[in-house]
């Protein structure tokens, strides 16, 4: 217990009672741990930090006030493990642990044998998030609160026998083709097929249950309609223990590419605020039927026709909750631990819920991953060799990573968030753009010529966004082949430049090895390969 | 690729000139193997099949650059890449990212080029249809291995699967054959650049 915690008692802001715990672990990586670790920080809480044996000197282990070694670097031997992660509360005298996003984030299990352990879990309870998880029990419950769900099934698809699949195909034709196979226990798109004709269902039902169970253990699969062209908009919810929920506002999270976020904004562009007080009350509503505390998201599919749907909640902080938290200025980690304490909602987060549909600014995120845009985004791990992020008005970058970490295979390839605020939209593409143009970084390909597309792009400048935005937009082959040339072409003025000055460096100095970063072999003469290069330079280069 | 292919297919006969530079682009997926042979005329501006191109390259210090062309301008990183191993004689690696567009490039003397090319398909004709290793092109984790030594293998056939960042990505052969070695198993971590089998 450091003297700065309890000194931070003395300072903190009136009618914000103190934290019943001093010391957080935090049961992640990466960004998320990073910027967990800062909300604990500015509280006056300890981190703990907990790393596999790929992560040893990441990023979130430099950070932390503790580290724990949980694993090896396969996530099953490491952040999946609920035992190790216990032990490593245990040794370090951990009081509360934060799940983050992703690995255990939303088990269930996970939030009880915390609890069970005498631990506060930073989240909400294993009963909503087994409500919730389960995306038909989270269907029936919108229902029963009288929130528009998307058009499908409320009960798993019975496949196992012959008899069974008419009255499924008479329910299909009712919710109307194309439509989505989708796993009751599903998320990241796994599980999930569309199906555009009566012929191919039985398939589909059959390939996306076997895909389900091997993926979640459970091969429960439900009908849904297609709603295309849509936006996905999802909204921020925070809940205290006396059952009161609050929505702060809400995103657009339109450019995905197969379920996977690329672009997020806060607020979503084009809605009045009625239709954004619509929206934040059905999520309320939904979560508060499922006792929901701490922080969660309600996500929606919203139509051309400006219907919107019920689609699910993730019981858990969001990638992208960073761009609300600057249209709100509320620091949703912080209030995270606080509601954890048991304490009410704070009177700045209900502030933010009473302003939430007239948000300050705009803010968009973009996701910088370690992958390929150029190659259908395939993962591209390995070791960062330049990382300079932007700065300046209206930037914020959270990320775990510098110049020289290397970029492990095992893990999400996420690696940093770019996040920009602007008095309006329009200011904060402008934003983007510029902030973008400052980001350099080498070793390894990431994302950012997608997103230098996105911000250059005038449709999505107009707002003109839905989930099929990047398949109707983005040739990544292409933009990569255009970029190639233009890359041949300055690397060859270049060498032929640093072949000039070693030519010319040579003649004056008298010095044929002298020359830094001029090919040789190895020998004291240059080769006769060198001497061709030198003569040939030397003729074209006379200075 | 237009404007990318190698010049030894469309004028092998032309005379040599030992001012131009063969630029290749030899890790990219999808745009393996490609070049561009590029001469540096006296005023500084690059020539690609004689058509002159409008840009210019101002250096900007620590690697940066910016490159202008007629339509656009654009910053350009230019890093040597380090060879811990040393690198071939003659051959300049260099890292460059183009708007975040990042490609490893290998430069060379295009007489130089062509000469070792001469060399090379001279060697290749004694051993016709020679060892062909397959190595990883990304570090990952081996998921399984579809073939064993002494396997058949047909062109596009599945030799192993590798997961790197929770996806999972197939290998298949280059070309048929017969597999005359699998270096590594299942579960085995790899690093880009690895051998992992050899068709023969």
């Amino acid at each position: 217990m450091s003297p700065a915690s309890l000194r931070k008692d003395d300072r903190r802001s009136p009618g914000q009672p103190a934290l019943t715990f001093r010391r957080v672990l935090i049961a992640n990586r990466g960004e998320i741990a990073v910027r967990i670790i800062r909300a604990c920080r500015e509280l006056g809480v300890e981190s703990v930090a907990v790393y596999s044996d790929a992560d040893s000197s990441a990023g979130h282990v430099r950070l932390a006030d503790h580290a724990v070694r949980i694993g090896p670097a396969a996530p099953s031997e490491s952040y999946l493990r609920i035992d190790a992660l216990l032990d490593a509360a245990r040794i370090s005298g951990a009081e509360a642990i934060h799940p983050g996003y992703g690995f255990l984030a939303e088990r269930a299990e996970f939030a009880r044998r915390v609890v069970e352990a005498g631990l506060t879990f930073i989240g909400p309870t294993a009963e909503t998030i087994d409500a919730l998880g389960d995306k038909l029990q989270a269907r029936r419950l919108a229902r029963a609160a009288g929130v528009p769900v998307v058009p499908g099934t409320l009960e798993p698809a019975s496949i196992e026998r012959p008899d069974e699949l008419p009255p499924l195909v008479a329910e299909a034709e009712r919710i109307g083709f194309p439509l989505l196979v989708k796993a009751a226990a599903g998320g990241g798109g796994r599980g999930m097929r569309r199906v555009e004709r009566v012929k191919d269902l039985p398939t589909a039902l059959l390939d996306g249950s076997h895909e389900a169970a091997a993926a979640f253990g459970d091969g429960r699969v439900y009908l849904e309609r297609e709603i295309a062209p849509a936006r996905h908009i999802e909204v921020q919810l925070l809940g205290d223990v006396t059952g009161k929920v609050i929505a702060i506002g809400e995103r657009d999270c339109s450019l995905q590419r197969r379920h996977q976020k690329l672009v997020e904004e806060a607020p979503a562009p084009g809605l009045s605020p009625d239709e954004r007080r619509g929206i934040h009350a059905l999520a309320v509503a939904v979560a508060s039927r499922a006792g929901l505390t701490n922080a969660a998201t309600a996500e929606f599919l919203r139509a051309e026709d400006g219907s919107v749907h019920f689609l699910e909640v993730n019981t858990r902080l969001q990638v992208e909750h960073g761009v609300t938290e600057l249209v709100t200025g509320l620091d949703i980690v912080r209030e995270q631990l606080h509601l954890a304490a048991g304490h009410p909602l704070s009177r700045a987060a209900i502030e933010a819920a009473e302003r939430a549909a007239e948000p300050r600014g705009h803010a968009i995120e973009v996701r910088i991953s370690a992958e390929d845009p150029g190659n259908a985004f395939a993962p591209a791990p390995g070791t960062i060799r330049r990382w300079v992020m932007p700065a300046g008005p209206g930037v914020r970058v959270d990320t775990a990573v510098e110049a020289g970490d290397r970029v492990p295979p095992e893990y999400d390839n996420l690696i940093a968030k770019l996040m920009v605020h602007a008095g309006d939209r329009d200011d904060a593409v402008d934003r983007l753009a510029r902030a973008l143009a400052e980001t350099e970084v080498g070793g390894i390909q990431t994302t950012v010529p997608f997103h230098r597309f996105v911000a250059a792009h005038p449709g999505f400048r107009r707002g003109e966004l839905s989930t099929g935005w990047v398949t109707e937009h983005w040739d990544g082959p292409a933009e990569a082949e255009r970029a190639q040339r233009l890359a041949g072409l300055a690397a060859a003025i270049a060498w032929a430049r640093s072949q000039g000055s070693t030519a010319s460096r040579r003649a004056s100095l008298g010095d044929p090895d002298g020359a830094p970063s001029r090919p040789t072999d190895g020998r004291a003469e240059p080769s006769a390969w060198t001497r061709a290069a030198l003569e040939a330079a030397t003729d074209r280069w006379p200075g | 690729m237009a404007g990318l292919d190698g010049p030894g297919a469309t004028t092998p006969r032309a005379p040599i000139d030992t001012g131009a530079v063969r630029v290749s682009f030899p890790g990219r997926a999808g745009n393996r193997g490609s070049s561009i042979v590029v001469e540096i005329g006296t005023d500084g501006q690059p020539v690609i099949d004689e058509t002159p191109e409008p840009v210019t390259l101002v250096e900007l210090g620590r690697d940066r650059h910016r490159l202008t062309t007629s339509v656009a301008s654009h910053r350009v990183l230019i890093a040597p890449i380090p060879h811990p191993g040393g690198r071939a004689a003659g051959v300049e690696r260099l890292e460059v990212v183009l708007d975040g567009w990042r490609f490893d490039v290998e430069l060379e003397p295009e007489a130089r080029a062509r000469l070792r090319e001469r060399a090379t398909s001279a060697r290749a004709d004694v051993a016709h249809g020679g060892p062909l290793e397959v190595r990883a092109i990304i570090p990952g984790r081996v998921v399984s291995v579809d073939v064993a030594s002494g396997d058949a293998i047909d062109a596009g056939g599945r030799l192993l699967v590798v997961e790197a960042m929770k996806m999972q990505n197939e290998l298949r052969s280059p070309r048929a054959g017969t597999i005359s070695r699998v270096a590594v198993g299942p579960g085995q971590t790899v690093d880009r650049g690895d051998l992992l089998v050899v068709v023969e």
